[in-house]
C-alpha cells in the first residue's frame, strides 16, 4: 500500500466538502477518481499535497503520516501532482519548466552555483540531460527551448506532466489531464500514462473522459456530494447502481463540465 | 600623459553610476521571486551609518566598517522579510516603506548618536584611504603621471568597477542555476512552486535579505566614496529612485539593472535641464512603463532575440546561457 | 489638560480617519493601494493655501475649489495611471502599486516646483479663535474639523449603505464580474470611486492644513503613511476600520507627545504596522482571507 486516506472530511465555512473518505492505492497501480462535478475529487488533491489540511482524518504515505506537512515537504516524499487548470511557469521555456521540477531532487544552493564547483556542474549535466529525456518521453524534445505559455493546450498538459515525473515521484497525482484535449491527444495520452505506469510509477488520475478512464484504470473510486459512494474494478463500476443514479441525477445541473 | 585623460568629474559620475548598479541589483533581486521591496533606502542607510559610526568613532578599518554595515542590513532583511512573508505583495511594500521610515525618524532623533538631522561628516574616503596605504610603501601618485586627486577618483572608480563585476558575476551565475529557477518559479506561480518541492518561505526570506545586503554594501561604499551623509540621502525618494532605475531597465535581467542605473544617472549629467524635473520624470516614467512595458526596456525576450541572431539556435540541452 | 488632549487627539485621529477612508474605499473596490493618495490630498492642502493666503478669498471657497482639483486629478489617476493597466492581461500585481508611486513622486515634485517647498500657512480666519470653558481650552478650527469630519463620515456611510449609487459601489467592491453582470456599470463606478476617494482627501487636506496651519509637499507623503498604517490596523476595505484606525491613532500619537517623544510622533504608525501584521494581519476589522 502506497498511499492510505483515512476516513477525511473537509468543512469550508460550513460547506462540508468531504466526508468520511477513505481508500487505498497500492504499489504500481492506476487508481481513478471519479464523479460529478463538486464531488470533491480536487479537494481530494489539495489535501493529499497539503494545500488544505483536512478538518479530520489522515493520510499516510508509505506508512508515515503526510497530513499537515508542508507542500514542498510532500514532494520531497515522493507525491507529485498536476493542476486542473494548467499552472505552468508560464514565462520559462519549456526546458526550464521541467528543470524547476528537479528541484527537490537536486542540492546545490547560492555558494556552489555561484562557484560552479564540480559537483554542481555534474548536477547541472545530469538534471538537464535527465530534463531532455522526459521530453522525449512527452514528446516535446522538439519544442525544448520554446516558451512555455506558446505551447498549444495539449503541449502544456504534457509539460505539466514532464515536470511533474522530474520530481522523481513514487506517486503522480493526475487532474484531468485530457480536459480539451482530442481524440488522438487522448490516445497519445493513454499510451504516455502507460508509460510512466512501467516507470514504476503509482498513478492517481482524475478524469471525466470515461472511456480513458475505463481503459486506463486498474481500479475506481467513485465520489458524489463528498462521499464515497463506490470502489472497484472499472466493470464493477459501470454497473454499479448508485454510481448510474449519481451520474444521471446530476447530469441536468452539471452540464458546465 | 595618463594625467590627461583623467578628469576627476567624469569618474566621479562614473562612480556614482556603479553605486547606483548595486542598488538597482538590490531591487532586481527581491523582484526576482516576486516582492517588492521599497524599504531599499533603509537598507541603505543602515549600512552607510554604520560604517559610518564605526570609522570615525572607534577607529576601525575602512574593510570591517563596510562589512559589518553589510551584515547588519542583512540580519534586518531577514527580521524584516519573515513577519512580511505572511502577507501579500502589498503588505511587503507598506512594511517596507514603514521601515525606511522609521529608520529615518530613528537617526534624526538620535542626536548624540548621528547628530541627527545635520548628520555625519569626515567619515574615511575611500580613495584617500587607499593613497595613503600606498604611500606607506613610499608610492608617489606623480609617478604616474597623476595628481593625488586623480589618483583618489581613480582608486575609488576602479575598486568599485572590480565589486561591480564581481556582483554581476554573481548574480548572472545564480540566475542560471537552481536557485535562481527557484526564484522565478515563486515570482510566477507560488504554488506551483511550492508543488514543486520548492521551500518558498527559504527562497523568499533569501532574495530578500540578498537584497537588503545588496542595499547596505551599497550604502557602506556610498558613505566612504562621499565622506559625509546625512537622513536626507536615504528619504523615501531615494528608495523610488531605486525603483526606477530597475524597473526602467528591466526588472527580469541583471542587464536591466545595470542599464537602468547608467542610463538615468547619466541622463541628468548630460541634460543640466532636466536636473530639477528628475523626480517628475522618474514618475511620469513609472507610469508609463507600467503601461506600456511593466518588465522594462530590456527583457528576456529581448536577450534571447539578441542570442538567437548572434549564436544561431544551437540545439542542445546541456549549454548554458547566460544573461 | 487631559479633555484637552483628548479633544487634540480626537481631532488628529478625525482628519487621519477621512485620509484612511480614501484608500480603503479604492482597496475596496479595485483591490489595489493607491499610493498616490497622500499627494492628492497634499493638494487639496495647497488649494487651501492658494485661496485663502495667496489670494485671500473665504474659506469656503478653498473647499470648493479643493473638491473641484482633487476630484479631476482622480479622474485623471484612473484614466492615465489605473485603467491602462486594467487593460494589458499580462502585468503582474505590483503594476498599479508601481503605476500610483510614480504618480505620486510627480506630484510630490510638481508642487514643491509650483507651490515652493517648506511650509505654507492656511488662513483660517475668524476659526482662528478659542473659547474656555473651565479649564478647558478648546480652538474653534478643531471644532470645525471635527464636525465636518464626522459629517462626512456620516454621510458617506449613508450613501453606501442606503442609496443606488452607494449599493451599486458596494457590489463593485464584492465582486467586479458578478456586479457587471447585474448591469452595474463597472467602469464607471470605479472611476467615481477614485473621484469620490481623491475629494475625501482633498477635503482632509484643507482641514490639516487648518488644524496645523502648515502645509508642505512633503507632507502627503507623511499623512499617506499614516493612511495606510490605519488600514492595516483597521482592516483593508473596512469603513468601520478607517474610523476607528485613525482615532487609535490620533490618540495614540497625542499621548505620545504629551509624555514628551514628540520627535518618535511620526514612527508610531508603523511600529502600530508592524505589531498589527505580526498579531493579526488580517486587521482589526478586516476579513480573514483563506
Amino acid at each position: 500500500m502506497v498511499l492510505n486516506v483515512k476516513k477525511i472530511s473537509k468543512n469550508f465555512g460550513g460547506i462540508q466538502a468531504l466526508t468520511d473518505v477513505s481508500f487505498s492505492i497500492n504499489e504500481g497501480e492506476i487508481l481513478g477518481i471519479i464523479g460529478p462535478n463538486g464531488a470533491g475529487k480536487t479537494t481530494m488533491f489539495n489535501m493529499i499535497t497539503s494545500f488544505y489540511t483536512p478538518s479530520s482524518g489522515e493520510i499516510t504515505f508509505k506508512d508515515e503520516v503526510i497530513s499537515g506537512l508542508k507542500p514542498h515537504k510532500i514532494t520531497d516524499k515522493g507525491i507529485c501532482r498536476t493542476f486542473q487548470n494548467i499552472r505552468l511557469f508560464p514565462e520559462m521555456t519549456v526546458l526550464d519548466n521541467v528543470l524547476v521540477g528537479t528541484h527537490s531532487r537536486t542540492v546545490s544552493g547560492v555558494l556552489k552555483s555561484v562557484l560552479r564547483t564540480k559537483s554542481q556542474k555534474q548536477e547541472e549535466n545530469n538534471i538537464r540531460a535527465k530534463a531532455m529525456d522526459l521530453l522525449e518521453t512527452v514528446n516535446l524534445l522538439d519544442q525544448y527551448d520554446d516558451i512555455a505559455k506558446n505551447l498549444s493546450y495539449g503541449q502544456q498538459r504534457r509539460l505539466e506532466i514532464a515536470r511533474a515525473l522530474a520530481s522523481d515521484p513514487k506517486l503522480i497525482l493526475l487532474d484531468e489531464p485530457a480536459a480539451g484535449m482530442n481524440e488522438r491527444e487522448t490516445a497519445e495520452l493513454h499510451h504516455l500514462i502507460m508509460k510512466i505506469k512501467e516507470m514504476g510509477i503509482t498513478i492517481l488520475l482524475i478524469e471525466h473522459d470515461m472511456p480513458l478512464v475505463m481503459k486506463t484504470c486498474d481500479r475506481l473510486v467513485v465520489l458524489n456530494f463528498g462521499k464515497k459512494i463506490a470502489e472497484g474494478d472499472p466493470e464493477e463500476i459501470q454497473k454499479d447502481p448508485e454510481v448510474i443514479k449519481a451520474y444521471l441525477g446530476t447530469e441536468e445541473d452539471d452540464e458546465s463540465a | 600623459m595618463l594625467g590627461e585623460f583623467i578628469n576627476p568629474y567624469y569618474l566621479q559620475v562614473a562612480s556614482f553610476i556603479l553605486i547606483n548598479i548595486i542598488l538597482a541589483l538590490s531591487i532586481y533581486i527581491t523582484l526576482a521571486s516576486g516582492q517588492l521591496s521599497l524599504g531599499s533606502a533603509g537598507f541603505m542607510a543602515i549600512g552607510a551609518y554604520t560604517t559610518a559610526l564605526l570609522t570615525t568613532n572607534f577607529e576601525v578599518s575602512i574593510i570591517v566598517g563596510i562589512i559589518a554595515g553589510t551584515l547588519l542590513a542583512g540580519i534586518l532583511g531577514i527580521i524584516i522579510g519573515i513577519p512580511s512573508l505572511r502577507l501579500t505583495g502589498v503588505f511587503l511594500a507598506i512594511a517596507t516603506l514603514g521601515f525606511g521610515e522609521i529608520v529615518r525618524v530613528v537617526l534624526i532623533n538620535t542626536e548624540e548618536i548621528t547628530r541627527g538631522a545635520i548628520g555625519i561628516s569626515g567619515i574615511p574616503q575611500l580613495g584617500k584611504e587607499i593613497l595613503t596605504f600606498f604611500e606607506g610603501f613610499g608610492f608617489d601618485p606623480n609617478n604616474l603621471g597623476l595628481t593625488p586627486n586623480q589618483f583618489v577618483f581613480s582608486a575609488i572608480f576602479l575598486v568599485l568597477l572590480i565589486i561591480d563585476i564581481l556582483l554581476i558575476w554573481f548574480f548572472l551565475r545564480q540566475k542560471n542555476s537552481r536557485v535562481g529557477r527557484a526564484y522565478s518559479a515563486i515570482n510566477m506561480d507560488e504554488d506551483a512552486a511550492a508543488t514543486m518541492g520548492i521551500n518558498v518561505t527559504y527562497y523568499k526570506v533569501l532574495s530578500f535579505t540578498q537584497g537588503a545586503i545588496l542595499a547596505g554594501f551599497a550604502g557602506a561604499l556610498y558613505a566612504h566614496v562621499l565622506s559625509y551623509i546625512s537622513p536626507a540621502d536615504f528619504s523615501y525618494h531615494k528608495a523610488v529612485e531605486i525603483l526606477v532605475f530597475s524597473v526602467f531597465g528591466g526588472s527580469e535581467v541583471v542587464v536591466g539593472a545595470i542599464f537602468g542605473a547608467s542610463f538615468l544617472t547619466l541622463l541628468p549629467e548630460i541634460l543640466r535641464s532636466i536636473s530639477d524635473y528628475r523626480f517628475m520624470i522618474y514618475g511620469v516614467l513609472l507610469v508609463v512603463m507600467m503601461a506600456y512595458r511593466p518588465q522594462g526596456i530590456i527583457d528576456e525576450r529581448m536577450l534571447r532575440w539578441v542570442k538567437k541572431r548572434f549564436k544561431g539556435g544551437k540545439k542542445d540541452g546541456t549549454k548554458r546561457e547566460e544573461n | 489638560m487631559f479633555l484637552e488632549q483628548l479633544i487634540n487627539g480626537l481631532t488628529t485621529g478625525s482628519i487621519y480617519a477621512m485620509v484612511a477612508l480614501g484608500y480603503t474605499l479604492v482597496f475596496g473596490v479595485l483591490g489595489i493601494i493607491n499610493m498616490a493618495h497622500g499627494e492628492i490630498f497634499m493638494f487639496g492642502a495647497f488649494m487651501g493655501v492658494v485661496i485663502t493666503t495667496t489670494f485671500g478669498l473665504p474659506l469656503w471657497l478653498a473647499f470648493l475649489v479643493a473638491a473641484i482639483v482633487t476630484g479631476i486629478m482622480g479622474y485623471l489617476l484612473e484614466l492615465l495611471a489605473l485603467r491602462p493597466l486594467r487593460k494589458s492581461s499580462e502585468s503582474s500585481h505590483l503594476a498599479p502599486l508601481i503605476s500610483t508611486i510614480g504618480v505620486s513622486i510627480f506630484l510630490e515634485n510638481a508642487a514643491d516646483q509650483y507651490f515652493g517647498s517648506g511650509n505654507h500657512p492656511v488662513e483660517s480666519g475668524w476659526l482662528d479663535t478659542s473659547f474656555t470653558i473651565g479649564s478647558v481650552t478648546i480652538y474653534t478650527v478643531q471644532l470645525v474639523i471635527f464636525f465636518i469630519a464626522i459629517a462626512l463620515m456620516i454621510g458617506l456611510s449613508y450613501w453606501l449603505l442606503k442609496t443606488k449609487g452607494g449599493k451599486a459601489l458596494r457590489a463593485t467592491a464584492e465582486d467586479l464580474d458578478t456586479a457587471s453582470l447585474l448591469g452595474v456599470n463597472t467602469k464607471r463606478m470605479i472611476t467615481a470611486t477614485v473621484v469620490l476617494a481623491s475629494v475625501i482627501g482633498g477635503i482632509a487636506g484643507i482641514l490639516v492644513g487648518m488644524a496645523f496651519s502648515s502645509v508642505n509637499p512633503q507632507m502627503g507623503l507623511a499623512i499617506g503613511l499614516k493612511g495606510l498604517a490605519i488600514i492595516i490596523l483597521g482592516g483593508m476595505g473596512s469603513v468601520k476600520g478607517a474610523v476607528v484606525g485613525g482615532m487609535i491613532l490620533g490618540l495614540s500619537e497625542t499621548v505620545i507627545v504629551a509624555i514628551g517623544l514628540s520627535g518618535y510622533r511620526d514612527a508610531i504608525a508603523f511600529v502600530m504596522i508592524i505589531i498589527i501584521l505580526l498579531l493579526r494581519p488580517q486587521g482589526l476589522f478586516g476579513k480573514k482571507t483563506a
